[in-house]
């Protein structure tokens, strides 16, 4: 039984070796050129493997904020409107025209004619007035919640069978844009008749959109029918009547690695979420790469200023100077994930470029810092007061590379004597603490969004309240609020001359950075890999697939 | 405990075992219920709290009423105890569908992962057993009695990762996206049944060790039978209440444990439905699970106890002893 | 999570000796071990990496060069560098005090805990021996997954939370293991013949019960450390590890992983340093399991 320990420890370095220099052969490699002209013409048929990180939840379809939810609503459910993910433009789609009072507080829609639910039912005034007043005000008896896109919502008015009306409370200017977006998928009557807890089965969500929930196993794969009646695509799309493919097959593959590393093998034809440093060992073997921006907040870092620590506007400042959001880039990401130069995304709606505002300037730091009291004491930490200027950020889950990014600024912190505590948790722990800006000083904040009420979104205390100001979303607060920005915000989502809404959002981010109340980052992209044959991807506005005009080549 | 050889004593033994056993369940349930309680957030906070809803704090309050989440604790205790009497598990909050739902969809693939996996690491175990102590050169001996080792000083999740970059996208002979029925289960049941079989070898090994110094082996051999009969006969009878008191605890075991498994190779699983609601703090997910579980577990149990006194009758006086 | 039940029931069933016969003393140290010094040998490089990691290397493990991120081995950086360009060895030295700290925590909790309530159990018998076990399997019937996530949750993220729910999940193994030894020893006619002479509970337990039940327990406690890094890491992969920049072996191997096929070492290495760890623990277990009487 005494087997000698050294050659029990040489085998299994040796096998771990012999293993490592075959994993290191497949990351080198043959550089051909990624192929994915679409040159040739569409050929219909065959079965897409589309490969997701993660599993749905509800489909309800004011949840499709979430990706592998929007990645299955996209498909399987239209919008009265279109938005033209390159020019932003609102294009028309399941209504054919539109008009609106100058006050904005009146919307009148007129449906294409001819459209269907899957379940045969009509998409006519009466069922979509249902799907608005949902969103809009939500249904507390079957739980349904209402939507964020919809603001000052009041009723709805069925004019004719194709023709509706609805009537807000204040202008809301944003509500055009909002029915082109993900949460405003139309969906049957019968499907809002159900609870809130039936609509995580995807098999009951009927939409009118181009493929259909054929069979699901719950928390592994999705497998979507194409319709062979679909004919009501936006009229401006380049494709129109049914989907070349017959049918997608979602499969909820976990592992980054494995993601990857099937759709080189060939098992996948198209996944999501390919990590940076994955796109090399992608591109090397002919895939492609797709990369659509998110249009919206930039992937950025807030404060809470109500926490004494982040208070003094010259902390935050210090802080912003001390963020070397280039060395961020490019230790961590690729060319896909440009530096951020303002609060929004560059093809964001409302976008000023604010670069000269940001920029690395660890000197000018210091001296803030040094300016505010904070003195550096024997461990390089700076204290004032007895307090150390120790900050703590919980890791944002859904962020891409969130982790390596919030160590790189903790170390670029460090070398101006502030001290970032990257922390990691459960939900429950991370949704309470987010909530106490005592124990989170900072967050990491973003959100995708392509109209200008998508910075309302990210800092208006009724939302998503990333500043947590006193009045919003936590009671935990003491006393912050920042008047200026909400009575911005405020004007900015109500201004009806789109010219003027636009200066307001600069006005915004202008604020927003003077004060140093969020650090961007870089423009968050949804990175996607596909194989050479496959043709036609496209991405609604904030970068969910539509797998409408996606072809399959001979292969 | 219980003791004796009469009929009466058996049935008085056989009762205060199931009684246990319900007592075991309960209290189960109940830890399981406090436990989460004990977590900070809720699922409807988790759920709703969610910035990619962004809803209002008012519009939170609204649903947290309709769900009844703010009632007194020992209420929702008395509440999910009666619907789990009745056969009622209710929804998952997190994914909309009703948790007879999810355990439908991740139960049978649980199953059938443990139980391939149990059996491939049985038969694992055995081989490597029998090898080592059959085989005449001493290098292979040395290497298979340490391979036991060297399988329990691996993580699993790196394992299960190596052999689909070897097996699936190096060599590819087996796909791990949509692999055809059968084929599917070898990697996953591998990836389970090894480290699984380290300690079944083991065990085995040393029972092999043991049987060989017993003075009956040489008397065996002496009247002409083979080694290998002679180990195989012996051992296996020497080994089964081993193997079979791992396979009790594993069986517990295995529902959770098989969570890297699945996760790696993108399989549905009670182990994954249990991270995810653990991690959305699913409460009627939880508790279902723990429900299941603890049955199985009692259940396997109380048929590993009432079986040990029938494969050796040795045992019988102290039946007690074993649990 | 699942090994540390697995080997856990190993020591179990081969520890209280089923069949009935005692234990075989066997000769020891008849010959010397290689395997066994080699095993010494490696705990004893860890624990100088525990006590002194600045004598094995000068390189912080916290914060690296973002320029030099992902060198592989060789050059200034003996096992290359990571996503942000820290020095591997670096991190792996450094990372011993958690790793080692963690896995110590994990089995003195399942020690301390389990053998009091398996000596309870097993000393004093009737109703507290009961209720003492059904406790025990109510341990046992919760999946241990949602037991020690749970426990993590409650705790706060951290290797040592992760280490007491590790230790927590060991707790019935430990339990039931020193239950039988002291069933067993207790049975045996040295014990009976103390007894007899008069001795009281107290003595009989200090002088011989402890003592002649302490081998398959400790055989236990070496194993236990080896799988409690492997569960420490497998907590890591399932995202319920210490908060970064910690540097915990189980952890590098768990977030290595994604770099794979592009940067090998990164998982490798202190893969292969849990190996052998793993390993010298098991081989020691093996030979402590020999010289219990």
């Amino acid at each position: 039984m005494a087997f000698p320990k050294s050659v029990r420890a040489l085998t299994a370095g040796i096998a771990a070796l012999t293993l490592a220099s075959v994993l290191a052969g497949c990351g080198t490699n043959t550089g051909a050129a990624p192929a994915n002209q679409d040159t040739s013409s569409p050929v219909s048929g065959g079965t897409l493997v589309y490969l997701e990180q993660q599993a749905h939840t509800n489909l309800y379809p004011p949840s499709g904020g979430f990706y592998p939810n929007g990645g299955i609503l996209n498909q399987i459910t239209d919008k009265l409107t279109y938005q033209n993910p390159d020019t932003l433009k609102i294009e028309p789609w399941l209504a054919e025209s539109w008009s609106s009072n100058p006050e904005l507080t009146e919307y009148t829609f007129k449906l294409r004619s001819g459209a269907t639910f899957s379940d045969g039912t009509p998409v006519d005034a009466a069922a979509v007035a249902r799907n608005f007043d949902t969103y809009g005000l939500g249904n507390k008896a079957l739980n349904q919640p209402v939507s964020e896109v919809i603001n000052n919502y009041d009723h709805s008015e069925v004019i004719d069978p194709l023709t509706l009306k609805f009537f807000f409370k204040k202008s809301s200017p944003g509500f055009l844009q909002g029915t082109a977006t993900i949460g405003s998928g139309i969906v049957s009557v019968s499907t809002l008749d159900r609870n809130f807890d039936d609509l995580g089965n995807a098999k009951n969500i009927i939409g009118s959109g181009p493929f259909t929930v054929a069979s699901e196993v719950l928390g592994k794969e999705v497998v979507l029918d194409a319709r062979t009646d679909y004919n009501w695509a936006p009229t401006t799309a380049k494709h129109q009547g049914r989907a070349y493919l017959d049918a997608v097959k979602i499969v909820v593959t976990p592992e980054d690695s494995v993601r990857t590393g099937s759709l080189i093998a060939g098992q996948g034809d198209l996944i999501r979420q390919v990590q940076a440093y994955d796109e090399n060992q992608v591109t090397s073997k002919g895939f492609a790469i797709s990369a659509p921006g998110t249009k919206g907040v930039n992937d950025s870092i807030a404060f809470r200023p109500d926490n004494a620590l982040v208070s003094d506007v010259r902390v935050r400042q210090a802080l912003l100077k001390a963020t070397d959001t280039k060395e961020v880039v490019e230790t961590i990401f690729s060319a896909n994930y440009p530096v951020a130069t303002s609060v929004l995304a560059k093809d964001a709606a409302g976008y000023v470029d604010l670069s000269s505002k940001l920029g690395y300037d660890p000197e000018k730091a210091k001296k803030l810092l040094d300016e505010a009291g904070w003195k550096p004491g024997t461990d390089g930490i700076r204290s004032k007061d007895g307090a150390q200027l120790s900050l703590n950020v919980y890791e944002s889950l859904p962020q891409p590379q969130n982790k390596a990014v919030l160590q790189l600024v903790a170390q670029q912190w460090e070398k101006v004597g502030v001290k970032l505590n990257v922390l990691t948790g459960d939900s429950g722990s991370k949704t309470v603490d987010n909530l106490d800006p005592e124990k989170t000083p900072l967050t990491v904040a973003m959100v995708g969004r392509a109209d200008p009420d998508v910075i309302k979104s990210q800092f208006y205390p009724k939302n998503r309240d990333a500043l947590l100001q006193k009045g919003g979303s936590s009671q935990k607060v003491k006393t912050f609020v920042d008047e200026k920005l909400n009575t911005l915000l405020e004007t900015e989502t109500a201004r009806t001359d789109p010219a003027q809404r636009l200066q307001d959002v600069a006005d915004i981010q202008n604020h927003l950075i003077d004060q140093a109340l969020v650090i961007p980052i870089f423009e968050e992209p949804q990175v996607y890999a596909t194989a050479p044959y496959l043709h036609g991807l496209g991405f609604e506005a904030v970068g969910r697939p539509s797998l409408y005009g996606v072809w399959l080549d001979k292969h | 405990m219980a003791s004796g050889s009469t009929s009466t004593d058996m049935q008085r033994y056989l009762l205060n075992r199931i009684g246990q056993a319900a007592l075991v369940l309960w209290a189960a349930f109940t830890v399981a219920f406090v436990l989460l309680q004990a977590l900070p957030g809720d699922a409807l906070m988790i759920k709703y709290q969610n910035p990619d809803l962004g809803l209002s704090p008012a519009e939170i309050q609204d649903i947290r009423a309709s769900y009844g989440a703010d009632s007194p604790l020992f209420v929702q205790y008395l509440n999910t105890l009666g619907d789990f009497l009745r056969g009622n598990f209710g929804y998952s909050v997190q994914a909309g569908v009703p948790v007879v739902e999810q355990l439908a969809a991740s139960v049978p693939a649980t199953l059938s992962l443990a139980g391939l996996g149990f059996l491939a690491a049985v038969v694992l175990a055995l081989a490597i057993a029998f090898l080592s102590s059959l085989s005449e050169f001493a290098w292979l001996r040395n290497a298979l009695i340490a391979l036991p080792s060297i399988f329990v000083s691996v993580p699993v999740f790196w394992l299960g990762i190596v052999l689909i970059q070897i097996f699936s996208f190096q060599l590819k002979l087996i796909p791990v996206i949509n692999p055809p029925a059968g084929l599917g289960l070898i990697l996953p049941v591998a990836t389970l049944a090894i480290p699984i079989s380290a300690p079944l070898a083991q065990v085995l090994i040393r029972s092999i060790d043991d049987v060989r110094t017993q003075p009956f082996v040489g008397v065996a051999r002496s009247r002409g039978g083979s080694n290998a009969w002679v180990l195989s006969h012996h051992v296996v009878r020497n080994a089964i209440l081993p193997t079979l008191t791992i396979a009790g605890v594993l069986l517990g075991e295995l529902i959770g444990g098989a969570v890297v498994t699945e996760t790696v190779f993108g399989r549905t699983g009670v182990g994954q439905l249990t991270q995810q609601a653990v991690n959305s703090q699913d409460v009627a997910v939880l508790q279902a699970v723990v429900v299941l579980a603890a049955t199985a577990f009692v259940l396997v149990n109380l048929a590993v106890d009432l079986m040990y006194p029938v494969l050796d009758p040795r045992l019988k006086r102290k039946t007690g002893a074993l649990t | 999570m699942s090994q540390t039940t697995l080997t856990s029931a190993t020591a179990r069933t081969a520890g209280p000796g089923l069949d009935g016969t005692p234990r075989r003393r066997r000769l020891l140290g008849s010959r010397i071990q290689p395997g066994l010094l080699l095993s010494w040998l490696v705990l004893g490089i860890v624990t100088l990496w525990v006590i002194a990691p600045g004598l094995f290397t000068s390189q912080s493990a916290t914060s690296g060069t973002a320029r030099e991120k992902l060198l592989p081995p060789g050059g200034g950086h003996l096992l290359g560098t990571d996503e942000l360009g820290r020095d591997l060895f670096s991190r792996i030295v450094h990372g011993s005090v958690h790793s080692v700290s963690g896995a110590l925590v994990a089995v003195a909790v399942g020690l301390i805990v389990g053998t009091f309530l398996g000596l309870l159990a097993g000393s004093v018998g009737g109703i507290t021996d009961s209720v003492v076990m059904r406790i025990v399997d109510v341990l046992l019937s919760i999946p241990g997954l949602l037991l020690s996530l749970s426990i993590i949750i409650i705790l706060g993220f951290g290797t040592v939370n992760a280490a007491i729910a590790v230790g927590i999940g060991s707790v019935a193994s430990f339990a039931r293991l020193s239950r039988s030894e002291v069933l067993r020893v207790r049975r045996s006619d040295f014990v009976e013949a103390a007894f007899g002479s008069g001795g009281t509970f107290a003595a009989v337990l200090r002088r011989h019960i402890l003592p002649n039940s302490a081998g398959p327990v400790l055989a236990l406690v070496a194993l236990q450390f080896g799988s409690a890094i492997l569960a420490i890491s497998t907590l890591g992969f399932l995202g319920y590890g210490a908060p970064p920049p910690t540097p915990e072996w189980g952890l590098l191997i768990a977030e290595g992983r994604s770099y794979l096929a592009t940067a090998w070492w990164l998982t490798t290495y202190p893969g292969l340093v849990v190996v052998a760890v793993v390993l010298s623990t098991n081989r020691i277990s093996h030979s402590v399991r020999k010289v219990q009487p």
